[in-house]
């Protein structure tokens, strides 16, 4: 049955329906003013026949809607009786028609039904729809995030083993006939020293050792870049060449990372782009969209309303506060400036510090085991010096963010602000001890860039590393495991004590420090370095994907495990959308990022001769001319014409003017909407000024 | 789970299915919580019988939302304006609040469930009454007068495009439209 108020809603401008007369929507479309006599339809719904004729009529007026049945804002009983009567019209209709109109709803039912049945086979449903009932879709979206990385890592790790390592796998197992690609040219004898091998009887410890920072027994494996080797294996019909295996797999690698990346962020670019002029919706937004309706645990009902509370006081507070700083006079202005530009001083005088931190780290590290004399023998000693540059790492990550949030507060920066600065200044942190890393080991590993240093001059790299790409595959397999040491080790030293002491003492100082809060935004850039990590590894240390499928497989459990049981809702909550977009910015910042040192090592640095599926070439990319020389004339010229300026260029121009056209489109776009907006004031005005004249008449 | 009565014939499923935006093993699941809200004896007739609004809010999906009520009478087709809920109101509810709803529908609701007088435009009272439910309406988590009418003023000033002094359903789905958050949040699943 239609109640009157069904039908309030039913004739509102904004439920407007396709193909009906404006004339019949004018008068209840207008909006109930406080000098007009609401419900005027009383008088036609009184009767019972009355409510039936505006049943039938609103049926009519639904036929000829485009939308399915379900997608109609009306209940059960009402939706059947539209679909009767559409059903009954189409038996009217055509043989044609009704067949079209059949076979469009079985392809739709197929569609849900396929859905449907994905949506079983995805993972870790349960857990995040539990999450989200606890702690709202803020947090959620770390751990859509994280599946999201386990899903990804898992892919990648299937190319990569299916075209690499099982392979070689194989090869190595059935041991079938073998060429070797590109002869190794005999060279200074140097150059070939490399036995990682332990000598005589091999203590328990360096075992253990060896599986922590992946030397000795673990560096012959197929963990490993030099394990593998240059051959060509001829089978029946192709020869399977596992360099150029190799070069290619990894470059489809981050093509495919990258692939996945951009589809997932486009979505989200999408909604931030709508969402562009939020500052202007900002209120209506957070009390119109602000409740959570998956949250259904009483407690967190209560957090839910304090932080809404917390919000909106602090948003109000911030406009006065704004109204206030727009009448500051000079002399206060000077005075907060000149706080800001200390602050900023300071910020990068602790940056700098940590970063030639990790610099020095990073040489004293790398000189102690090439020495490997006193170190090596203490099982600790030997240890730290393996995880100098990654504990000085962690080191920075943890502690500098704290100093960043305590300087934050000083800036006066609007909240918002502060919020966003802090986040900008820890991704500069974590990408720079990345970059600062590598660029150490570079330094170590190319002589600092000069080739005719005495070290460098017999193999084109520092001799004291015979097989340098093994070395940096071992950096970032110790980066990553340190990774994870980490966050097991938070949590079980310092998040389950911390809630057992909060919980058991009732000191005021105590619980005044109170429950952790989950922080979305730390633990999601957590997830994007141990990426990056992964991402940078992987050409030197082909399962690393393996490993972080595993590692984020296991990290999803901890940190659900202790989301629920240590942490409270954060006071400020993290809205999903805006983070999301700007994580996946930085995620893909991060693969870019990688592939710096990759393309450099794959174009400039000479690949060690004593190892790996590249020894005695020149460079890495040699593979691929190579494989294109034996190739028929015309598919060679064409590869070449693809590679050369005159295609690249004009492409490179025709993607630019591409870019401009889009970027105009979007700009007419913003200024079409501006425009509808005067529009509809005007409309709106002009609707006031009519309802009035009615009312003066009658 | 003996004793859910009789099951839901493969007919009604299939137009239950079509009617609104649940899958086939979301309407059993509804059907089993709602027998579970019903005597022994009126499991039989599960699909005529209504349960009291004062039931319907043990569910624990909706016993902490500070909605309840509005949600229930909203989505109640009773006769006698009771909140009461039949089965079929049941589902429509959780389509409404499923995974797949289309978000037209869902901020369609979210305006009827915000709009505290159903009279189809949210005025200030409306708004106030929303924003207590946000913040939690006793006096200690209330918001101070001075600062609910800057709240309210302000909201105003940004979504009521017309200047009409209220919001109705277009001016608050154009607000909507522009926060995609909504669609993730607007949602209840069982």
């Amino acid at each position: 049955m239609l109640t009157e108020e069904d039908e309030d809603y039913f004739t509102e401008p904004g439920f407007h329906l396709p193909g009906t007369p404006i004339s019949n929507q004018m008068l209840p479309s207008l909006p109930p003013l406080p000098m007009q006599p609401q419900h005027n339809h009383h008088s036609e719904a009184g009767s019972p026949s009355s409510e039936v004729q505006q049943q039938e009529w609103i049926a009519e007026r639904l036929e000829g809607d485009s939308r399915s049945v379900k997608e109609l804002p009306l209940n059960l009983s009402e939706k059947r009786r539209i679909r009767e009567r559409q059903e009954l019209r189409m038996r009217k209709m055509s043989g044609w028609n009704s067949w079209m109109d059949r076979q469009h709803r079985a392809v739709q039912r197929l569609w849900e039904q396929t859905t449907e049945a994905f949506q079983y086979t995805e993972m870790w449903r349960g857990s995040l729809h539990r999450i989200e009932g606890h702690f709202g879709s803020g947090v959620q979206s770390y751990f859509s995030f994280l599946r999201f990385l386990v899903l990804m890592n898992f892919v990648t790790f299937l190319l990569v083993g299916g075209f690499i390592v099982i392979p070689n796998m194989v090869f190595e197992e059935l041991q079938l006939k073998i060429n070797t690609t590109s002869p190794v040219t005999t060279g200074n004898q140097t150059c070939f020293d490399y036995n990682p091998k332990r000598q005589g009887l091999v203590q328990f410890y360096e075992y253990v050792m060896d599986l922590l920072s992946g030397t000795g027994y673990m560096e012959l494996t197929y963990l490993f870049y030099g394990f593998y080797e240059n051959t060509a294996v001829d089978l029946k019909t192709f020869s399977y060449n596992i360099p150029l295996a190799y070069l290619i797999t990894i470059l489809f690698y981050f093509l495919l990372s990258l692939v996945w990346t951009v589809i997932r962020s486009v979505n989200r670019f999408k909604q931030s782009l709508v969402n562009e002029d939020s500052s202007l919706n900002n209120y209506s937004n957070k009390v119109f969209v602000g409740w959570d309706f998956c949250i259904s645990e009483e407690q967190s009902v209560r957090l839910k309303q304090n932080s809404l509370r917390y919000e909106l006081k602090m948003d109000l507070e911030e406009e006065a506060l704004k109204k206030r700083q727009a009448a500051q006079t000079k002399l206060q202005c000077t005075r907060v400036y000149t706080l800001r530009t200390i602050v900023h001083l300071l910020v990068l005088a602790l940056l700098g510090a940590a970063f030639y931190t990790i610099y020095v780290a990073t040489g004293y590290s790398q000189q102690l085991i090439s020495q490997d004399s006193v170190v090596s023998s203490n099982f600790f000693l030997g240890l730290l010096v393996q995880y100098l540059p990654s504990i000085v790492i962690t080191a920075a990550i943890t502690i500098l963010p704290i100093f960043f949030n305590i300087f934050s507060r000083l800036e006066k920066y609007s909240l918002t602000w502060e919020i966003k600065l802090t986040l900008i200044r820890c991704v500069f942190l974590r990408f720079a001890s990345l970059v600062i890393l590598l660029y150490s080991l570079w330094t170590q590993i190319t002589c600092n860039g000069q080739k005719d240093e005495s070290h460098c001059k017999t193999c084109g790299y520092n001799n004291i590393y015979p097989c340098w790409e093994t070395r940096l595959g071992q950096e970032m397999y110790k980066l990553a495991i340190f990774d994870f040491l980490t966050v097991l080790v938070m949590i079980l030293l310092v998040d389950f004590p911390r809630r057992m002491i909060v919980q058991h003492c009732s000191c005021k100082l105590i619980q005044l420090w109170g429950q952790q809060e989950f922080q979305v935004p730390s633990n999601v850039l957590d997830l994007i370095y141990g990426q990056t990590v992964c991402w940078i590894g992987t050409f030197f240390c082909p399962l690393l994907p393996l490993l972080n499928t595993i590692k984020y497989f296991i990290i999803f459990y901890l940190k659900k495990m202790t989301l629920l049981k240590n942490c409270c809702p954060a006071k400020r909550t993290f809205r999903a959308s805006s983070s999301n977009f700007f994580f996946l910015l930085v995620l893909l910042f991060g693969l870019a990022l990688s592939w710096v040192p990759i393309l450099y090592s794959i174009f400039v640095i000479t690949p060690s001769k004593a190892c790996g599926p590249f020894q005695g070439q020149f460079f890495i990319w040699d593979t691929i001319p190579n494989a294109v020389e034996p190739l028929p004339q015309v598919t060679k010229e064409f590869l070449y014409f693809i590679s050369s300026q005159a295609f690249l260029v004009p492409i490179f121009l025709l993607l630019c003017i591409l870019i401009s056209y889009l970027v105009a489109l979007a700009n007419s776009y913003g200024q079409l909407v501006k425009e509808l907006k005067v529009y509809m004031q005007l409309e709106g005005r002009d609707k006031h000024f009519l309802v009035k004249q009615i009312n003066r008449t009658e | 789970m003996g004793g859910t009565g009789s099951q839901l014939s493969k007919e009604l499923l299939s137009e239950y299915q079509e009617l609104t935006f649940l899958t086939k093993q979301e309407i059993l699941l509804a059907y089993k919580k709602f027998a579970e809200l019903l005597l022994k004896e009126e499991r039989s007739r599960i699909l005529s019988v209504r349960i009291p609004k004062a039931k319907i809010l043990t569910l624990p999906e909706l016993k902490a939302n500070p909605f309840q009520h509005r949600i229930c009478h909203v989505f109640s087709t009773s006769e006698y304006q009771d909140d009461s809920m039949s089965f079929e109101d049941f589902l429509d509810m959780l389509s409404v609040f499923s995974d797949s709803a289309t978000p037209e529908i869902k901020s369609h609701y979210a305006f009827r469930i915000f709009d505290f007088d159903d009279d189809g435009a949210l005025d200030s009272h409306d708004l106030e009454k929303l924003v207590n439910c946000l913040t939690g309406e006793a006096e200690g988590t209330k918001l101070s007068e001075s600062e609910m009418d800057q709240l309210i003023q302000n909201i105003l000033e940004e979504s009521d495009i017309d200047k009409d002094g209220t919001i109705n359903l277009s001016e608050f789905q154009h607000v909507i439209s522009r926060s995609p958050d909504f669609v993730s949040s607007f949602k209840i699943v069982l």
